[in-house]
């Protein structure tokens, strides 16, 4: 194929100066001759060189000149894809979950719901950034906790970064949950959470229309607090998607109905039987955000859990937006690859799963420039020492954002500190 | 997703420890041997014809490799394997061109049947969390056998597992282990003649449950505290019925000491017969539970959850203790923030017993891909780990460490014929268990749906007519 040329590259530097101006002076790197998954309708491309540039995509093709000045990485033998992302994580929120002084992506306080903004307690220089970054994961969606409200609030979009240069957008989605969880926070019955979804959607729209009635004093009386109310109107504005966590397939044609009423953007989140009702959430073009490797019947509203669920939505015509195992998806974020690969095992296309944990969640989360190898994006690009979906493989080289990343983490460090134990060394003084 | 992740801190168990080779000969035989008689196993292989697996790369699981070659299986007993070796005429023969075959997978840390699917109020059965020595209680009386979480793990090829008391008590009770077969009583799912094991947790655990309630345990030093208080009760009520023992015949009736339930399976520790597996993360901690053992001698079998063992992995090569660890899980809890994604190849490279664990239903089902991920690990730090070694951390090291790596476990003469037939190299994401054998018997076929077993919560329960999946 012919190489794709670039001509914009004076506007994508002064782009540069500006925006990550004080960061380190981004370098030029040229890959070479990597299998390259571009997650883009060019597909794969093998022996293919990708030239990074002041933070971007600059050229991909084959055989690119060397230009003076270029770092050249040869990757024969190796592939190469866009930055891998999760849509379900709490990083920079949690460093150890039974330690509550480190945790802060829940809050219990009443009243707080929808309006719950967990950005400003993100923790950009949490060990779970790096750890996550050398394995290849080098973007997220910080989701809050459920609380006390069957709204959990808003979302962040961040780079693995170990700076405040790392967040994206703050407010990229709002939470909600319905199945269990939901009936909980209303009383014990599914019903009753349907009730107040509706109603808090309903008070939402009245006084986003009618907010002097509010302030003058004629309306008082709402499901939720004005803070929450306010918060849902980027929802109803359909700015947002609203992330419902829904399992059990009846509950997920309500939810649908639901959001058809209010006339809002929906995505189905944990979703385990999505599948059973493939083709009602295809023709209302819902996108789902699973695990993929989940298939264990773990709740009653779960029984139909399968592990080709994936292939089965992705053949209906379904989006797909994948996370990892939840019990471990903030610190091994990145094994949504792990998850991504068993889908492939059980049938969807290898680049259906690489779209769903790149491109797919950056067009779900509204992240620009993310999410391809394409010229022009953002340089977030990982070299793997084999196969992408394959849990024997490494990643060799992460650049987030153009920047190549050091293959670092504290978890690396202790490796290193204990690797001989023989040396006779005080393990103290080894760093 | 929270609440999740605290259920499973009080449900992540323990490490076992391979006591082989200290049975004791002066165990005392008949009154002790009721205790160790109740509730036998009845397992039954189904009969099973002689067959043979043909071109086939075979894992043995004791390190070696052989291309081309063949599995000869009678009476549900491995007769040979090899490139060279008399196939009788008349045996069926299985193709296993382009295929892998392991010994079956070995789960040591499993909570099924304990924590079952789906996870409701009435299925916490894994954590008698009323006392933090509950040594009487054995987990094989909480095992729902109708899990539908164990037919999900036949069909990652899991043929054996051990099901261990939860981690909320320092001593949580003995464990069982199970032959992966559907029945109707746990009696017939145990493992004929597999030792009894006994769960024990150090650290947050078991302090957080007793502290919360304001009782001793609430620190690490009041949980080593509770460990040797409850063994100095053993070592009495040990000496006193061995004591009884020795004199039968000339003693009398009246002077047979009371009977003790939760000090029956202490003694028992005592005396070599039940396995210790302990729930332990941190290398110092690791190193006092090896002195307590010491002090009272008995053997610890495995360390489950081992973060930290790579610290100290020459000492686990030493003391002959396996490590019972996860391929990257971490950060839950402070003892879990030490990890490393090295760590079972670090306590391999030391040259003591690595074993991949689950402690997951989901986990359990892709034991091979945990394995792999961990071997990956270590040879992108420059090790050399060879898929024929690594298996041996799900099939013969994870046989050791529960006491049947004389029956199950490696693909050998005389074995049980516990095997998995692969559709790629198990070490991969696309590999497959097509076909599972326990004991001669095909259990699972991925192609046919008469060899895959629903449990009978699965019948039903979605479709009147049909099954579950």
């Amino acid at each position: 194929m012919k190489n794709i040329k670039v001509a914009f590259k004076l506007t994508i530097v002064s782009l540069f100066l500006v925006s990550f101006g004080h960061t380190a002076i981004a370098k030029d790197y040229l890959i070479k001759n990597a299998t390259v998954h571009t997650a883009s309708e060019v597909g794969v491309l093998n022996r293919a060189d990708v030239l990074i540039s002041d933070g971007f995509i600059m050229e991909l093709g084959k055989n690119l000149p060397t230009n003076s000045g270029v770092e050249v990485i040869e990757a024969k033998g190796m592939h190469l894809t866009p930055g891998l992302i999760n849509a379900v994580t709490q990083l920079g929120l949690v460093e150890i979950d039974a330690a509550s002084s480190t945790v802060d992506h829940t809050t219990k306080q009443k009243g707080v719901g929808a309006s719950f903004n967990i950005a400003p307690a993100i923790n950009f220089r949490s060990t779970l950034i790096p750890q996550n970054r050398i394995n290849g994961l080098t973007r997220a969606i910080v989701v809050p906790g459920f609380g006390n409200s069957i709204f959990a609030g808003s979302s962040s979009a961040i780079t693995l970064l170990s700076n405040m240069t790392g967040m994206i957008s703050e407010n990229v989605a709002q939470h909600a949950v319905y199945g269990v969880a939901g009936a909980g926070f209303n009383g014990g019955s599914r019903a009753a959470a349907h009730m107040a979804l509706d109603k808090a959607l309903e008070d939402a729209n009245y006084l986003r229309h009618n907010r002097r009635r509010f302030e003058s004093g004629f309306e008082s009386h709402f499901s939720l607090s004005i803070a929450d109310l306010d918060a849902l109107k980027p929802v109803l504005e359909k700015k947002i998607p609203l992330i419902i966590n829904v399992h059990r397939s009846d509950s997920i044609i309500r939810m649908i109905a639901l959001a058809k009423k209010h006339n809002i953007k929906v995505v189905l989140q944990g979703a385990s039987e999505a599948w059973v009702v493939a083709n009602e959430i295809a023709r209302a073009k819902v996108p789902v955000i699973i695990d993929p490797i989940l298939n264990l019947p773990g709740s009653f509203s779960s029984l139909s859990s399968r592990i080709d669920a994936a292939s089965i939505l992705h053949n209906a015509g379904v989006k797909l937006v994948f996370t990892g195992k939840d019990w471990q998806s903030t610190h091994n974020g990145y094994l949504v690859r792990q998850s991504a690969g068993n889908a492939v095992s059980h049938g969807l296309p290898a680049e259906e799963a690489l779209k769903a944990m790149t491109i797919n969640t950056a067009e779900v989360f509204g992240i620009k420039n993310y999410g391809q190898i394409k010229v022009g994006m953002e340089a977030d690009v990982v070299i793997w020492d084999g196969d992408p979906m394959e849990v024997t493989t490494n990643a060799e080289q992460v650049f987030i954002k153009g920047q190549k990343q050091p293959m670092v983490s504290r978890a690396t460090r202790l490796r290193d500190r204990f690797w001989d134990l023989n040396d006779n060394k005080n393990k103290a003084y080894v760093k | 997703m929270v609440a999740t992740k605290y259920l499973r801190l009080f449900t992540i168990p323990f490490l076992t420890i391979n006591l082989f080779a200290c049975q004791s000969e002066e165990t005392s035989k008949s009154e002790q041997k009721k205790q160790t008689e109740a509730f036998p196993s009845t397992y039954k292989p189904l009969p099973s014809e002689a067959f043979v697996i043909e071109h086939a790369t075979v894992l043995t699981g004791t390190g070696l490799e052989y291309q081309d070659a063949s599995i000869l299986v009678e009476n549900g007993i491995i007769k040979a394997v090899g490139n060279n070796f008399f196939i009788p005429a008349g045996v069926e023969k299985i193709d296993g061109s382009g295929k892998w075959l392991t010994p079956g997978i070995i789960d040591v840390h499993s909570h099924m049947g304990v924590y079952s699917s789906p996870s409701i109020e009435s299925t916490q059965d894994g954590n008698e969390m009323t006392a933090p020595v509950t040594a009487e209680v054995w987990a094989e009386h909480s095992v729902w056998t109708q899990d539908p979480a164990m037919p999900l793990a036949l069909a990652g090829g899991v043929t054996t597992f051990q099901v261990l008391p939860g981690s909320g008590n320092l001593i949580g009770g003995r464990g069982v282990t199970l032959k992966n077969v559907n029945a109707k009583n746990v009696q017939a799912m145990k493992f004929p003649d597999a030792p009894h094991s006994l769960k024990m947790a150090c650290g947050e655990n078991p302090k957080r449950v007793y502290g919360g309630k304001g009782r001793l345990p609430s620190t690490r030093m009041g949980n080593v505290a509770g460990y040797r208080a409850a063994w100095i009760k053993a070592e009495e009520y040990r000496a006193k019925w061995d004591k009884y023992e020795e004199l039968l015949g000339t003693n009398s009736e009246k002077d047979k000491p009371g009977r003790d339930l939760q000090l029956d399976t202490l003694a028992e520790v005592l005396r070599g017969n039940i396995m210790v597996h302990n729930h332990c993360y941190r290398a110092e901690e690791m190193m006092v539970m090896i002195d307590i053992a010491k002090e009272f001698g008995y053997k610890i079998s495995t360390f489950h959850h081992a973060i930290e063992a790579y610290k100290i992995a020459d000492v686990l090569a030493k003391e002959n203790i396996c490590a019972a660890v996860w391929a990257d899980w971490w950060g839950f809890k402070h003892e879990a923030y030490d990890h490393v994604r090295e760590n079972a190849a670090m306590i391999h490279n030391a040259k003591a017993c690595a074993v991949i664990h689950s402690d997951s239903s989901i986990d359990v089902q892709h034991l091979n891909q945990e394995t792999a991920k961990a071997m990956a690990a270590g040879n992108k730090n420059g090790l050399s780990i060879e898929v024929k070694d690594a298996i041996a951390w799900i099939t013969s090291n994870a046989a050791k460490a529960i006491g049947v790596a004389d029956k199950t476990g490696s693909l050998k003469e005389n074995m049980m014929a516990d095997i998995v037939i692969w559709s790629h190299n198990p070490m991969s994401v696309y590999a497959k268990a097509e076909k599972v054998f326990i004991d001669g018997v095909l259990t699972y076929d991925r192609y046919d749906s008469k060899f895959q077993p629903v449990s009978d919560f699965d019948l039903g329960v979605i479709d009147p007519e049909g099954v579950r999946l």
